[in-house]
């Protein structure tokens, strides 16, 4: 079944739990990377329908982040340009260093990202 | 004891007023003058003030570099522990060369600085993102309270000590985020706030919104073919020889010209009055940054319409935004009363 | 709704085989307690101990911090939906033990958040220095989920702080409260003169250690309503969000929110406090339209005059507070925000993710990326094991004297966004 939305992401995770509810693009990049293709998708005319900054977890404190995008490109959609860049901006003004992360740590990252991300599609209407 | 190396202008080293502004820069060394004796009382023997710098204003702005230079070599010479320039008050070229300096031998040199002008010196907007600069009088009036202020910061800034906000050290605001406690809790300074704004009363809000000057495009030209096209420059174009004016940094005027009949701006017609970037190539051939040569030929070439028969133009640089504005709201009617369909805007 | 609010005043907690409250004194049996938390299966140990104003002792991490309260008359209980059975509270009489907490730690996930000191510099920054502390740290049983856990030691925080409210149950309140608003129509009667005011609170509601409940109800699968501002005294809204330490808001603060109280000092004398409307910041974008929207509808259909929105949280709210903000203000109604700032280090950078000229009465818990030095304590209640991994912190954040150079965010409560404390910044 097509769904209205996307989901790009960086978390190993997500696509596997999801179970081919939805598509999930999934790339292997940092945080701030995955912002910036979010971003190159935008510019192709694709809408966030989620918040980038999703969660209260600090960009680069945790390496993963999961948006949803709409599924069809139209006009650049303005909202959404000025959203992921203050959000690429807002990046900046944390500092982590993520080599001291054990495993157990970035599963619980995991977890996090994907909680916040099935917020997203329970709200979209499909569990 | 704390070294201090102080920076004053023709006109407080009570040399002379504008007749004497291209004084040239002079290392004063033991030398106590003008306001610096403000600031040594106020010191109290913490501090000392070594050597007294004065340069003109003409002198500082129109040799910018070898002054910059100059006056660095003369700090460097002294070793001081903190440099001080002003206070400027609301002398214009005096508060841009207080924070030109300020800014360089902080940079060059690393050691604390500060100065003092009026918020609306053009010299305020240009450098209190890059150094402090206590907020003053607009005249030099206010000189006991200026020193009352810079004293103290000056101090905490050599010791190291915690900068506390604007409000509390008497900077102009930076743009910098420092926290302190407030008297009273978040949510009743959020109630007070609300009674305020209620009751119409002035409050002032603990996080100015950052201002996004947006300006929605216009439609596209619907055919550029038939469209009167004027050009606006921030480049400095001018008729040779300046004949308005146009200061060649924080302008204050700008200047209308009328090209009927021009087909190429030449070296032996057209320059450029900015003075913030190298000229030459303007200067050569100012269709670089104003291209009326290429518009003529799109003109004969039916691609456009026509070109305008007036240009406008100032120089960008530094210019204060509020002075930029004010020009565009005489001229843009003008341009809205004689049809212009569409402006190119170029700057350098 | 008429809610008379007892306080009793705590002055020393220790430990003792009995728990009872007498003459200002919690004397607590780990046993009693124990036994409490032990409810749940999810949970197979529990440690108590007692950090008190001004000794040298850190709690970190932190989940919650709990203010212990009975319900003595009217209707429901404390933490209604969660503890208590549903029903509709906030009248009646309720009792709460001032100048204590209770304080859920231990980790939680692996970059569990939150530290309070008792004293030091630390202890300026957080509101939970100045309370006596039982904190308890739960041990879960084997590979639990993440969300389980959370959940077991939130609510065990609850059963614990409902089991100590209980002993006051008879007590005689030291002080006493009367908070009252009127109804929609007699507040008109009453007050013709005062401007209607109404406190519009943003729920965290954002998923995993990011959840709110009202009424037991996750806050994100709520749409914007109106509450009367005494529900929350007995516990209508409870924190689960771990994260964020500095601007989340536990528990505690839920129960005494600051801007309900100071609304109260002012209702009948410059404003008629109409009401408390909850909304929330979810993930998704057509919610957040979805919840604006509404927001600004209630405050037009109860005519109101002005608001004051507080948001809890970093960055996904930003957004939300400016929605509220610009759409409620594009009503007629006066809105003063409270938030705080992410403006870097250095203080220079953008503080918040969203702005809005609508935006221009705006209240700050000050910048929550200050970098401030806390001095080694004698004491860790919890484990110091993850300092280096939570936000605001960093592998250089041990210093070789044992201090610890963090940002302000590491601290519980630091820059709340409903106004609970005095720092801010400009």
């Amino acid at each position: 079944m097509k769904r209205g939305y996307v989901i790009i992401t960086n978390n190993p995770i997500v696509g596997g739990a999801l179970g081919g509810k939805c598509e999930v693009i999934y790339i292997t990049c940092t945080y701030e990377d995955i912002l910036k293709k979010i971003r190159d998708k935008i510019h192709l005319g694709y809408r966030l329908m989620s918040h980038p900054l999703s969660g209260s977890v600090k960009p680069g404190e945790t390496p993963y982040k999961s948006v949803m995008l709409s599924a069809d490109a139209n006009r650049v959609d303005m909202k959404s340009l000025s959203m992921i860049e203050s959000a690429i901006q807002s990046c900046a003004k944390f500092n982590f260093k993520q080599d001291c992360y054990d495993g157990k740590i970035l599963e619980d990252f995991q977890q996090v990202d994907l909680s916040l991300i099935k917020s997203g599609i329970d709200s979209a209407g499909i569990g | 004891m704390i070294k201090v190396v102080h920076y004053i202008n023709q006109f407080f080293a009570q040399i002379g007023g504008e007749e004497m502004a291209s004084y040239k820069a002079e290392l004063r060394v033991g030398e106590v003058l003008g306001p610096g004796l403000a600031l040594k009382a106020g010191f109290k023997g913490e501090a000392e003030i070594v050597a007294t710098i004065v340069c003109g204003d003409s002198y500082f702005n129109e040799n910018l570099e070898q002054a910059k230079a100059d006056i660095l070599e003369m700090v460097k010479s002294q070793k001081p522990d903190l440099f001080i320039a002003g206070p400027a008050f609301n002398a214009g070229r005096y508060g841009v060369a207080c924070g030109t300096i300020c800014a360089e031998v902080q940079e060059k040199l690393g050691i604390p600085v500060i100065t003092g002008m009026y918020v609306e010196n053009p010299g305020a907007d240009m450098f209190k993102k890059d150094v402090y600069m206590i907020s003053t009088k607009n005249s030099a009036a206010g000189m006991k309270a200026a020193v009352d202020k810079m004293v103290p910061l000056a101090l905490k800034l050599v010791r190291k000590e915690r900068i506390g906000t604007a409000a509390q050290e008497g900077y102009i605001p930076n743009g910098v985020r420092v926290n302190f406690f407030e008297e009273e809790r978040g949510s009743k300074r959020a109630v007070d706030m609300l009674l305020k704004k209620l009751a119409g009363k002035e409050f002032v809000t603990e996080y100015p919104m950052p201002s996004f000057d947006r300006v929605e495009p216009n439609p596209p030209v619907k055919d550029i073919s038939k469209a009167k096209i004027a050009l606006v420059t921030s480049g400095g174009i001018c008729p040779k020889g300046n004949p308005d004016h146009i200061e060649s940094s924080n302008a204050t005027r700008y200047g209308e010209y009328d090209i009927t009949g021009v087909t190429d701006l030449t070296s032996d017609t057209y320059e450029t009055a900015h003075g913030g970037y190298d000229p030459v190539y303007a200067n050569e051939d100012a269709d670089r940054v104003l291209p009326v040569d290429v518009l003529r030929d799109m003109e004969k070439e039916g691609k456009i319409g026509s070109l305008y028969h007036f240009f406008y133009t100032t120089t960008g640089n530094g210019t204060a935004v509020a002075s930029a504005k004010k020009f565009a709201d005489e001229f843009a009617p003008k341009l809205k009363a004689d049809g212009v369909d569409a402006v190119i805007l170029t700057s350098t | 709704m008429r809610l008379e609010l007892g306080s009793i005043f705590i002055k020393d907690i220790q430990f003792a085989s009995e728990l009872k409250i007498e003459s200002g004194t919690l004397y607590v049996s780990k046993d009693a307690l124990r036994q409490v938390v032990l409810e749940d299966e999810k949970i197979k140990g529990v440690e108590f101990d007692i950090a008190k104003p001004g000794e040298s002792v850190r709690i970190t991490p932190v989940k919650d911090v709990i203010e212990p309260r009975v319900k003595v008359e009217g209707r429901g209980g404390i933490f209604p939906g969660v503890i208590a059975p549903v029903d509709t509270v906030g009248e009646g009489k309720t009792y709460a033990l001032k100048g204590m907490a209770v304080v859920t730690a231990g980790k939680i996930v692996g970059f569990q958040e939150g530290v309070i000191d008792m004293t030091g510099k630390g202890a300026q920054y957080t509101p939970f220095s100045q309370t006596l502390n039982l904190v308890m740290v739960c041990e879960p049983v084997d590979n639990i989920k993440q969300h389980d856990y959370e959940q077991a030691v939130r609510l065990a925080g609850f059963r614990v702080a409902v089991k100590l409210g209980e002993l006051a149950k008879d007590l005689t309140p030291d002080e006493t409260r009367v908070y009252e608003t009127p109804t929609i129509k007699e507040g008109f009667t009453m007050y013709p003169g005062l401007p209607r005011v109404a406190y519009v609170q943003m729920l965290q509601s954002q998923g995993l250690l990011h959840d709110t409940y009202v009424y037991g109800v996750d806050a994100k699968k709520i749409v914007p309503t109106i509450l009367n501002p005494t529900e929350v005294m007995d516990g209508a809204i409870i924190s689960g969000n771990c994260v964020s330490a500095c601007d989340k808001n536990p528990t505690y603060v839920h129960l005494n929110n600051p801007v309900v109280h100071d609304l109260f000092d002012e209702h009948g004398k410059t404003i008629n406090f109409v009401c408390q409307i909850i909304t929330n910041e979810n993930v998704y974008l057509a919610d957040k339209q979805r919840s604006s929207d509404w927001t600004a509808k209630l405050c037009k259909m109860l005519d109101l005059d002005g608001v004051i929105v507080s948001q809890e949280g970093f960055g996904n709210p930003d957004t939300d507070l400016i929605m509220n903000c610009k759409k409620i203000e594009a009503e007629g109604v006066k809105t003063v925000i409270i938030t705080d700032e992410y403006a870097g280090r250095d203080g220079k950078s953008q503080s918040l993710a969203d702005a809005d000229a609508a935006a221009d009465a705006v209240v700050t818990g000050g910048n929550a990326n200050e970098v401030i030095i806390l001095p080694k304590l004698d004491k860790v209640i919890g484990t110091l094991d993850y300092i280096t991994r939570i936000a605001g912190a960093s592998d250089k954040t041990v210093l070789e004297d044992g201090s610890l150079e963090v940002e302000l965010q590491v601290i519980t409560g630091a820059t709340n966004e409903t106004g609970f404390t005095k720092l801010s910044a400009r």
